[in-house]
């Protein structure tokens, strides 16, 4: 068995475009911004459901390595950038730069996807 | 409004006024903020019609906002530095009237909503005009230095204004439910960079595009002054011109002007130059404090307190504004 068809992501995107195109041109005022964030979360939401979460666990487990913190490694992370374990000119700058900009890049693939020139 | 509570306002307007005549027309919520609400108050007193917003706190209250005996008092000093504030009329602290305390101010004319002064070529007589016009408004803000008695509410003011951001922040990062590397990254670039402290002036704190209303003859109204606080002039330049409050335009000078033509009003009517290094500073500042309102925002959504899609889509914002702190602080784009 599967499931039914079309599935969450897809059928999201229908519903959007058919709050956009037949239901948003009937409203103005608050009815309109109220629908218009209505379509933004739920492109966020179908954004969300398509997206490979392992970043997730490889950016942990960088933290990880970056600050020897087992428990709790983001938090770790965040207390060490605080201290200036991270500084330009520290051994570890780079991959602490780069893991943050990664970090940032997924995050932003769903919540502001036209920074990163998509969307 | 019910009846009952227009009587109780009508009653007090009385008692404010001191009018014997005095009578209450059509009210209307105007869009009001996450913190304030606004009414549109027509009022006839003596017989001559008077255009009025009343201003009150919503249901949901930021522990950093001011109260609003404060914005009046706010307003007060502003309006007799010159500013262009609507006149402040009256306030009302009997919490039995409408319940919570509120103030009423003229009505003014014009255009605040972002979205729409970003793309206006004509509001204020152009773009660049615009943003002269407002660096002079922020000018005169800026004339407002302490001690003063009328605003002993402010506290005193910080010795290192820069530091003192930096600090409060962190406080606010460690009342957070999660960890924020991002923007602790932003914090330590600032505090690494932070340049030394300067007087301290009055800081509007939410002088952007949104908060300003314009009409084609001018500036009509600098809004919403319940952030303010004594701090280093630049904040309020850098909050200004920040991207994150353009409205996605390119203009620099908060999606309106030109940057030069911003500095060039405040520095004609500052009588200093506006040092574009610490404007910078307070640019990456204005990201990371509207990240942390963006996270506070959303958890209050988060956390049940109140349901709302305006604010569970707020906590969204902040993975833009972390790209751009990021941007800012010299990381690069990609290994």
């Amino acid at each position: 068995m599967q499931r039914e068809a079309p599935e969450g992501p897809s059928l999201l995107a229908t519903a959007r475009d058919a709050l956009l195109q037949e239901i948003l041109p009937k409203l103005s005022g608050t009815d309109a911004f109220t629908t218009r964030m209505i379509a933004n979360a739920m492109a966020i939401a179908a954004r969300e459901a398509v997206q490979n979460g392992s970043w997730l666990e490889e950016t942990r487990a960088t933290m990880q390595h970056l600050t020897g913190a087992t428990e709790a490694p983001d938090t770790a992370f965040a207390a060490a950038i605080r201290a200036g374990a991270f500084d330009p000119g520290s051994a570890h700058y780079a991959e602490a730069a780069a893991l943050l900009r990664e970090a940032a890049r997924m995050r932003c693939a769903i919540s502001a996807p036209r920074v990163l020139g998509k969307g | 409004m019910d009846e009952a509570r227009r009587a109780k306002l009508t009653d007090w307007l009385h008692r404010a006024t001191g009018a014997a005549d005095v009578k209450l027309g059509a009210m209307a919520l105007l869009s009001g903020g996450a913190i304030q609400q606004n009414w549109a108050l027509d009022v006839v007193l003596a017989g001559r019609d008077e255009a009025w917003v009343l201003r009150t706190d919503n249901a949901a209250t930021l522990a950093v906002s001011l109260p609003r005996s404060a914005e009046f008092a706010l307003l007060k000093a502003a309006f007799a530095a010159g500013v262009t504030v609507p006149a402040p009329l009256y306030l009302c602290e009997d919490t039995g009237v409408l319940g919570p305390p509120f103030f009423i101010m003229r009505r003014v004319q014009g255009i605040a909503a972002g979205h729409r002064v970003v793309k206006s070529e004509t509001l204020c007589g152009g773009r660049d005009a615009a943003v002269a016009a407002l660096g002079r408004e922020l000018a005169r803000i800026h004339r407002i230095t302490p001690p003063r008695v009328d605003l002993a509410f402010l506290g005193t003011p910080p010795d290192d204004a820069c530091l003192a951001f930096v600090a409060e922040q962190r406080r606010a990062l460690d009342r957070q439910v999660l960890p924020r590397p991002v923007l602790e990254w932003g914090l330590r670039h600032l505090e690494r960079t932070a340049p030394a402290p300067l007087p301290p002036v009055l800081n509007h704190n939410d002088f952007r595009t949104g908060n300003l209303m314009l009409a084609d003859n001018g500036v009509t109204a600098v809004l919403d002054w319940e952030f303010a606080a004594w701090g280093d002039p630049h904040a309020d330049l850098g909050w200004f011109c920040a991207k994150c409050w353009r409205f996605g335009s390119a203009h620099e000078a908060g999606g309106i002007g030109a940057r030069d033509a911003f500095y060039a009003g405040y520095a004609a009517e500052a009588s200093r130059a506006v040092d574009a290094a610490r404007v910078m500073w307070w640019e990456l500042a204005a990201h990371i404090r509207w990240a942390v309102i963006a996270i506070d925002q959303g958890e209050r959504h988060l956390s049940g307190k109140e349901t709302s899609l305006e604010l569970a889509l707020t906590g969204h914002i902040v993975p833009e504004l972390e790209w751009e702190i990021l941007n800012m602080t010299g990381v690069p784009h990609a290994a």
